[in-house]
């Protein structure tokens, strides 16, 4: 059992662990993650993007790391956003919750279309 | 030349529009959001997508995102009043127990005075008086560092 976990988690904030679980990006970064990860479905702006951050900043989910250039941008520093442990906890309890729905679904699923074509 | 143009002046506009955040946000993020939208902007421009309904649509998302900040911060306000407000009641009720409980002590022992035998031991009567009292004067003290804390507690944007 995770302790110290709230879920369910909004879209964004579980979009944003999803994108930062792999490595360390700055906004522009998660934004394009985001997007790539969901093949295009999920577009977030970015107020809700940096409102997110600043919550899970202040939950502890994520910290920042130094600022540093981009080599595939400009020469602009960026903050850059990494997951924190509690982060990872929290992103693995999300996942579970949504595999045990994705079983609940599966069952229920193969319920009715038993109940189908047994009647 | 007149996407250079275009881009030029929503990002300058996209710089006005986020002073309407509120001020810790703005110094913590603004710089972050400013190179954000100029980056999705320069993208699309490089994918030669359509910038115009990618501005407005940053523009409205980033509008409604600024009210929920300020809705967030004033709920948070409200919370942290309510807050501080309970805690001053808790001292306040704390302390006049107290003060209540020695006026009874010193009324008992006064009315004792000069008694003797079973009309004389006030113990029974004054030993809880006294536990009131220092349980009073704990509970007044927590409420008190508490109540400092709530108070400096930074309120984020």
């Amino acid at each position: 059992v995770v302790k110290n976990v709230q879920t369910p988690l909004t879209p964004a904030v579980l979009h944003i662990l999803l994108a930062l679980a792999r490595e360390e990006r700055h906004g522009y970064g998660i934004m394009k993650q985001v997007e790539s990860d969901s093949r295009g479905k999920v577009r977030m702006g970015p107020g809700t993007l940096y409102g997110s951050l600043g919550r899970m900043l202040e939950a502890g989910l994520i910290h920042e790391s130094e600022k540093r250039v981009d080599p595939e941008l400009d020469d602009e520093r960026r903050i850059y956003y990494g997951i924190s442990a509690l982060g990872r906890t929290t992103l693995a309890a999300e996942l579970e919750r949504y595999s045990d729905v994705l079983a609940v679904a599966g069952r229920s699923s193969r319920a009715r279309s038993a109940f189908a074509h047994g009647s | 030349m007149a996407a250079d143009s275009f881009l030029q002046r929503s990002r300058a506009l996209y710089a006005r529009l986020l002073r309407l955040y509120p001020t810790q946000f703005r110094e913590r993020f603004g710089e972050g959001m400013e190179q954000t939208f100029a980056d999705s902007c320069r993208r699309r421009r490089t994918e030669g997508v359509g910038l115009f309904g990618f501005v407005l649509w940053v523009f409205a998302e980033t509008i409604v995102a600024i009210l929920r900040e300020h809705a967030t911060r004033s709920r948070r306000q409200v919370m942290r009043d309510d807050t501080v407000r309970f805690l001053k009641t808790v001292k306040y009720s704390a302390i006049a127990v107290g003060v209540l409980m020695v006026a009874g002590i010193l009324t008992v022992m006064f009315l004792a005075r000069g008694k003797t035998g079973d009309d004389g031991d006030i113990a029974g009567v004054v030993a809880p008086a006294l536990l009131l009292t220092c349980v009073s004067g704990v509970v007044a003290v927590v409420a008190a560092v508490r109540q400092k804390r709530a108070q400096r507690r930074v309120v984020h944007p």
